[in-house]
């Protein structure tokens, strides 16, 4: 195991999604270098998995991959996938980083991204990226969008029939790599670490994640976007095109029995911008969305509501008390009809869609000396005059990794986490202390080897 | 086609081709490719490489070009996306211009979309390369554009968001000229209370932002400062302001400050207590506020002079004059914020019943009553129920509610007003337990952990009301019960219309944009339809505006509540603080070129053009004679070429991308 | 696939830097096949082509011309209104010419559109497929203007 080697940045950000990206591309953008570390295969995040947006409509991707592909091209920005951090350590007044850099068993240095491996290998996996929906092989690159375009081995369904050796036309896949240890000196840390879906698993009036045709809305993502899987709306359990959507809203959000009282903030909108693309790809679809209350808060939210309602959405006020389903994995759900005089039906849908809320992606716990707040996400303690920084000097958050947020606020608060981590670069002298060896780095290597 | 640019100056071209380790090579016949380039006029070398992206391949046509003499190089291989800033790179540490390069895609556009017809493959890939060698022989050596940039940021607001931004700048090492159109800093973040979720006291949050701006060196504050003349662009504008007159010299010890403001006979309403109350015609708002010097409403002010007996003439200079100011600054920050509408007479009782107030106005209310006292007493009157009305001056809907005489309809949801509202109720609940609280709402909109201030007054036993999108509350006089009342019809209960007896009511009315000043039309800033300033793009650019080197913090944007503010204020000081941490904005020189050769001055182009400033007719000598001519600001043009298509002596071009080189691409495709 | 890859017809694929080019760069990657006789140039945004751009493709041997605009992406301002009223006036062109005008052909391409992409360069094919190659001859090209002399 373990090649050892050290690198110096003036700012480590933990999280290449898009608020990690949009942090590092602000601070090289003031000639900061800037090491971004992902633990997935490839930076974009949660971004680049969405259809189109709220409440503009904008194709996600199309605002996405330009910021990829600016931090990866960006003098002075280095980009490590699939890499984990391990520990954060202050020393003399900046961070020592430990960084587990998980073996992709394809070197990505020679590795073109040809797809000749991925023609080759002869197993089908489902495609976490899909949502599960459609295949990838055991050797794949992790979408066609994804930065870097390498491809990389999925060990643990791997057959070892050598295949893919053959077919790699530069001798990139290496069945004997290892992880590799990285120590980092960083001056400040940006840590944008985003979010997940609440589980349902544990929710079992909700069907506890086992009924075929109650869906995540990240797999509707998918199922909506102009790359997705089939490239149109089709339920899971009998690939029958839904006549009739619902979507049950707070599923795992302002929910104290779940352990998330709070609300997500992202779930009304994305719910009401999912039945308008539905309702454009399937005209004849009814649309009906469960809520307690609206919260279309944001710039242009609200009229984005008001035209989901005048293009005919049905909006049931009421929060979802179960899902269940009949014989032909129709969804039922039940409901007491709030603005009905309580009145409780049972209304049975094609598809469900649970419009699950945020939790932290990651946690700090033993790595980062940051507190979480009452939520388990990362607190900021002066959050209305210190927004992004965190208990700990130096270390500042962003995005979903402080409490869940639309992309907006999120890409406004990376910006803010740049800000105040230069301004901490200033003040706690190590802009000072590297000038130096600032005037001696090349553009092409972001970081500098040292040691 | 007129040949007149083709005549070629000892060109010598390289033509690369990728195998792209069999991705290309398993499809195109790459020798017999590479056969063809040869054969192209100017090409002097010709070669394939498993993989042109390698250090040995860079190296080959590094070498090439030294030994060779080559002043062009054409690549074939893998998407420009992947690796066009590779190659431009390679050529020029080969000692070439980066921009003497053009790129052929022949694995995205030819053998992996036609993978099942080799043959054909190989044609287009021959055409590909062939239309790029058209191309290459008309491009010019270019040089980035590189703009100068005046180290000094404006900030235009001196609210939260002003603060916030302007105390950023400076810490990150600028230089900063805060202005702020009022007499004290601190907007309308000072004039609040207890903040929502966690109750923080908003003047005791504020003092440190507001102490180290007073006290940084980097930052200028200028108060009662207008913009009234803004001339330049991005990197170096040119602003003038009017500063009115302070007519006090302070700082003034505190108890002088009490003796004056005792011994003023004068008075006005109170704008810090939104005219509840007065003020007199020299003040201070609030204990601590910055500056530290007193104001004089010279409109109230009867130059009585017994603040002059007090504290000197020195002191005072009722005469003191309005100042001009010029200021350089690279970046301008529109922190200009919002205000608390005002509703209008007559809406839901305000201005009409007595016992009708707006949230800011019962902050103020709150805040003055004494901290332990017993009973909720306003305006003389004992209050022991209250109602809540939310939304009011906002989300609008055209159609539905009828348009006010008085103000446009305000279609968005100002975001803040439910958990400001909720907050206040708990507090009422809290502070006098006897006073019962209604919340009439739409929907409850306390996103994110601001939930908890909704479970909190749940907690308190506020009663909740809904009201539906159609049909608004009315707030009529009471019928002896109480002093007021209001009609709801709660769809809790099935529509039923209750009507609810209260003392007090107040009104949760709408954020709107504050006054930005003639700066706007000055420099052209884009409106929302919300009134708001707009920025670029809400994802791309979000606290950008088009006009480029002027951002927007805060609440000048859109509603924000005071940590949404504080983030986007820093957001805005990022932006700027990428312009102006250098000395030079090095752009790419990808926009629009004038030939004055060709340019008959007729303006075709600037009609077209949709950047201000980009594109206009300058005044010349040519020959001897005056002239108007195209002339282009290479910082504002953004290369979109709508000037080229209509100009009809073809004077205009786009560098990187002419006409004259698209047409020598068709020539290569068609041939 | 369509049938359409009849060599003696050509289309030129007019793509914007910023979407429909790396629109293709997508059908790529997904290695999905369209006809060989269709080529991409990328510019800035079509707005900057005037019509006699189109007559000189059809001129020197192009029968069809997709323009694969941005549209509500575009990143300039105003641009996708000023383009559709070009091509507007050079339907009129086309008319007077006796061109056919569907072979000018516009539509909006994301960098993710690749089905779109495909559909448009097929239905392009499949119409020269039925209205062959443009009469080159008939093509009228007025002269570029010279620059002056000195």
């Amino acid at each position: 195991m373990s090649v050892q080697y050290t690198r110096e940045v003036d700012v480590l950000v933990l999280g290449g999604g898009i608020g990690g990206l949009q942090a590092a591309v602000d601070l090289a953008d003031r000639d900061l270098h800037v090491l971004v570390v992902e633990r997935d295969t490839s930076i974009g995040g949660r971004m680049i998995a969405l259809s189109k947006v709220f409440p503009t409509l904008d194709c996600a991707s199309c605002i996405t991959t330009p910021k990829m592909a600016e931090a990866a091209h960006h003098d002075m920005i280095d980009i490590l996938t699939y890499t984990e951090l391990e520990s954060v350590e202050r020393a003399d007044g900046s961070f020592r980083c430990q960084l587990r850099r998980k073996p992709r068993f394809v070197d990505e240095k020679d590795c073109i991204g040809c797809r000749l491996c991925e023609y080759a290998c002869p197993i089908l996996l489902p495609n976490e990226f899909e949502g599960g929906e459609g295949a990838r092989k055991a050797i794949y690159i992790p979408h066609s969008n994804a930065y870097p375009q390498c491809a990389l081995l999925d060990i643990d369904n791997c057959i070892y029939c050598g295949q893919c050796i053959k077919a790699c036309p530069t001798d990139a896949v290496h069945f004997a790599q290892e992880a590799e240890e990285i120590e980092v000196r960083a001056g400040a840390v940006v840590l944008a670490t985003g979010y997940e879906l609440t589980p349902m698993e544990p929710v079992r009036r909700y069907g506890a994640g086992k009924l075929p045709n109650v869906i995540s809305p990240l797999l509707m993502e998918r199922l909506i976007a102009p790359h997705g899987p089939y490239g149109k709306v089709l339920r899971p359990s009998d690939g029958k095109i839904p006549d009739s959507i619902a979507y049950v809203q707070c599923a795992g959000s302002r929910d104290a029995s779940m352990g998330v009282p709070y609300c997500s903030r992202v779930c009304c909108m994305y719910a009401i911008k999912q039945a308008i693309l539905v309702s454009g790809a399937l005209p004849l679809v009814d649309v009906t969305i469960y809520y307690m209350d609206i919260r279309a808060f944001g710039k242009g939210f609200e009229t984005f509501y008001q035209e989901a309602k005048a293009m005919g959405i049905q909006f049931v006020c009421g929060k979802v008390a179960s899902i269940s389903e009949d014989a032909e994995h129709n969804p039922i759900i039940r409901v007491e009809r709030k603005e009905e005089g309580g009145e409780v039906c049972e209304d049975t849908h094609d598809l469900v869609v649970l419009s699950q809320g945020m939790v932290p992606a990651w946690k700090p716990a033993d790595k980062v000396a940051v507190s979480e707040n009452s939520y388990g996400f990362i607190e900021v303690p002066e959050e209305k005059i210190a927004p992004t920084a965190t208990k700990l000097d130096g270390v500042f958050v962003a995005g979903t990794a402080a409490g869940p947020k639309d992309i907006v606020d999120t890409i406004v608060e990376a910006g803010a986490a740049a800000a105040q981590a230069s301004a901490y670069l200033e003040s706690s002298g190590w802009l000072q202390k590297t000038a130096a060896k600032r005037s001696y780095r090349t553009p092409e290597a972001a970081s500098t080897e040292v040691g | 086609m007129t040949d007149s640019k083709a005549s070629p100056r000892d060109l010598r071209i390289g033509v690369y081709i990728c195998h792209c380790g069999g991705n290309i090579s398993d499809v195109v016949d790459c020798p017999k490719v590479v056969e063809a380039a040869a054969g192209f006029d100017d090409v002097v070398v010709s070669r394939e490489h498993s993989f042109m992206c390698s250090d040995p391949a860079q190296e080959m046509i590094i070498e090439d070009i030294r030994k060779q003499g080559l002043n062009r190089v054409v690549i074939a291989s893998c998407s420009p996306s992947l690796h066009e800033l590779t190659f431009r790179r390679t050529v020029e540490r080969g000692g070439l211009n980066p921009f003497l390069y053009e790129h052929a895609n022949i694995r995205e556009q030819v053998s992996w979309v036609h993978g099942s017809r080799p043959e054909e493959a190989t044609a287009k890939a021959i055409r590909l390369v062939r239309a790029a060698v058209g191309k290459v022989r008309l491009l010019t050596a270019e040089e980035r554009i590189g703009v100068e940039v005046l180290k000094r940021a404006l900030v235009v607001g001196g609210g939260l968001a002003g603060l916030r931004a302007a105390k950023s700048l400076a810490d990150q090492g600028i230089e900063v000229t805060l202005v702020e159109a009022s007499p004290f800093l601190g907007g309308h973040t000072a004039q609040l209370e207890h903040l929502f979720p966690h109750a923080d006291q908003a003047r005791e949050l504020m003092a440190p932002l507001l102490r180290g701006v007073a006290d940084s060196s980097r930052i200028e504050v200028l108060t009662r400062a207008k913009v009234v003349g803004v001339e330049g662009y991005f990197g170096n504008f040119q602003v003038e302001l009017e500063v009115q007159p302070r007519h006090i010299r302070g700082p003034l010890p505190a108890d002088k400050l009490a003796q004056i403001t005792e011994a003023c006979p004068k008075s006005a309403p109170s704008e810090f207590d939104y005219g509840l109350r007065e003020r007199k015609a020299i003040y201070m708002p609030y204990p601590g506020c910055v500056p530290e010097v007193p104001a004089v409403d010279m409109q109230s002010c009867s130059r009585c002079g017994k603040c002059e007996e007090i504290l000197g003439a020195d002191a005072v200079d009722f005469d003191e004059q309005a100042r001009r100011v010029k200021v350089d600054a690279g970046c301008v920050l529109m922190a200009t914020g919002f205000k608390p509408y005002e509703p209008y007479k007559g809406e839901l009782g305000y201005g009409e019943l007595e016992g009708v107030v707006t949230l800011a106005q019962f902050i103020r209310i709150l805040g003055a009553l004494p901290k332990d006292a017993g009973e909720l007493e306003v305006g003389g009157r004992k209050i022991q129920s209250v109602a809540l009305i939310h939304c009011v001056g906002s989300r609008e809907i055209d159609g539905v509610h009828d348009p006010s005489p008085h103000r446009p309809l305000r279609t968005y949801c100002s975001r803040v007003c439910c958990s400001a509202s909720l907050h206040a109720a708990s507090e009422i609940r809290e502070r006098f337990p006897g006073v019962n609280v209604f919340e009439l709402y739409r929907d409850i909109r306390s996103y994110g952990f601001y939930e908890e201030v909704f479970e909190r007054a749940s907690r308190n036993r506020v009663v909740f009301l809904k009201y539906s999108d159609y049909e608004i509350p009315v707030v009529k006089a009471g019928n002896g019960e109480a002093a007021l009342s209001v009609v709801v019809n709660d769809q809790l209960t099935g529509g039923k219309a209750v009507d609810v007896p209260v003392d007090l009511v107040v009104l949760a009315s709408a954020m709107e944009p504050g006054d930005a000043g003639e700066i706007v039309g000055l420099m052209k800033l884009p409106i929302g339809s919300d009134g708001f300033l707009l920025e670029v793009h809400p994802k791309l650019r979000p606290v950008e505006l088009a006009v480029e080197g002027v951002m927007v913090a805060g609440t000048a944007q859109a509603p924000m509540s005071t940590d949404e503010t504080s983030a986007a204020a820093c957001a805005a000081a990022a932006k700027a603080a990428r312009i102006l941490t250098r000395d030079e904005i090095p752009l790419d020189p990808f926009v629009a070129r004038v030939d004055l050769s060709r340019c008959q001055g007729e303006g075709l182009c600037v009609a077209q053009c949709g950047y201000d400033g980009a594109l206009q007719l300058e005044e010349i000598e040519q020959d001897g004679e005056k002239v108007k001519r195209a002339s282009v600001n290479a910082v504002l043009c953004k290369g979109c070429g709508a000037c080229v298509a209509v100009c009809p002596h073809r004077a205009i071009d786009i560098v990187g991308c002419t006409l004259d080189q698209l047409y020598r691409q068709v020539d290569g495709l068609c041939a | 696939m369509s049938a359409a890859s009849t060599p003696e017809t050509r289309i030129l694929l007019i793509t914007t830097a910023d979407s429909s080019y790396p629109g293709a760069d997508t059908v790529g990657q997904m290695h999905l096949g369209y006809p060989t006789n269709s080529s991409v140039i990328r510019v800035p945004d079509p707005v900057m082509l005037p019509e006699r751009f189109y007559l000189y493709c059809f001129k020197k041997g192009f029968d069809g011309i997709v323009v694969m605009s941005s549209g509500a992406e575009c990143p300039y301002e105003g641009s996708y209104e000023r383009l559709a009223k070009r091509l507007d006036r050079l339907t009129g062109v086309l008319k007077e010419q006796g061109i056919d005008f569907r072979r000018v052909k516009l539509c909006a391409i994301c960098t993710v559109c690749a089905a779109s992409f495909v559909r448009e360069v097929n239905q392009m094919a499949q119409l020269l497929d039925e209205i062959g190659p443009v009469d080159r001859d008939a093509v009228v090209l007025e002269e570029e203007p010279a620059a002056r002399a000195g």
